[in-house]
């Protein structure tokens, strides 16, 4: 028969908490902080989201061209699309990377490019839906150069 | 600094209602206006701000670019064939100066 000691649970504890800090270094005010410059450069308050993915390498040797691929779930109908989808460097000299445009039924809710990042930062993407809904995700991107240098 | 040449591949030929990939280039330095030459000036910022894909004359995917895209900025996207047409590809450089690339696709 299996028995927790206070020392097990302790154990456990840690672990999970270690575990939590490896995987997204202070994910929970990282996601504050992202809402807030959401709401400043849109002036409303997006949700965080899992149907929004940013897609980009946990470590990139050159801030040059860090690749980044961005999509949305979306059945991109007349009446549930996504309109635009922005993307945000919040450590970079000008944050604003780039908006992209979608149409119903035209185009997949999916693009790829290679962006500039000064620094090792959570790269912020926002969905506007068509119904005026904020979606929001980050992603954690160490980057070894500066490049906007 | 070299002249922007812009480059796309796309099929020539899709089936109707499947989606197809277009994947778009153009050769430029995306000068952000952050930098300064050996004498201290700030080398004026000159981007590609604006591209624009249009399936016969309607606009199905267009980005606003900001100085953190990469130089030669690349985009991969899809589109749904719908008719046989024009593609028409559209680069809008700060100053005005465009440049643009058109491409014919059979829809089958």
């Amino acid at each position: 028969m299996m028995s927790l000691t206070r020392r097990d649970v302790l154990i456990a504890g840690s672990a999970g908490f270690a575990g939590v800090a490896l995987l997204s270094p202070q994910s929970a005010r990282a996601n504050d902080e992202a809402l807030d410059l959401v709401e400043q450069f849109t002036g409303r308050t997006a949700t965080v989201s899992d149907r929004l993915h940013l897609i980009m390498p946990t470590y990139f040797p050159t801030g040059y061209t860090v690749p980044m691929s961005l999509y949305i779930d979306s059945p991109m109908t007349e009446a549930d699309h996504v309109r635009q989808m922005r993307v945000f460097a919040p450590r970079n000299p000008l944050i604003e990377v780039a908006s992209f445009h979608f149409v119903p039924q035209r185009s997949l809710p999916r693009v790829s490019t290679r962006i500039r990042l000064a620094k090792p930062q959570h790269v912020i993407a926002v969905a506007e839906m068509n119904d005026g809904n904020l979606l929001m995700t980050t992603t954690w991107v160490r980057v070894a150069t500066d490049g906007c240098a | 600094m070299t002249t922007a040449t812009p480059r796309v591949i796309v099929p020539s030929a899709a089936a109707k209602g499947e989606f197809f990939q277009v994947k778009t280039i153009i050769s430029h330095e995306m000068e952000t206006g952050l930098r300064h030459d050996d004498q201290g000036n700030v080398i004026p910022r000159k981007i590609i701000n604006r591209f624009v894909c249009r399936y016969n004359q309607s606009v199905v995917f267009s980005v606003d670019l900001h100085e953190a895209i990469s130089a030669n900025p690349f985009f991969e996207f899809s589109l749904r064939a719908t008719e046989s047409g024009r593609l028409d590809f559209v680069w809008e450089e700060d100053g005005g100066a465009v440049y643009t690339l058109s491409h014919r696709l059979t829809v089958g």
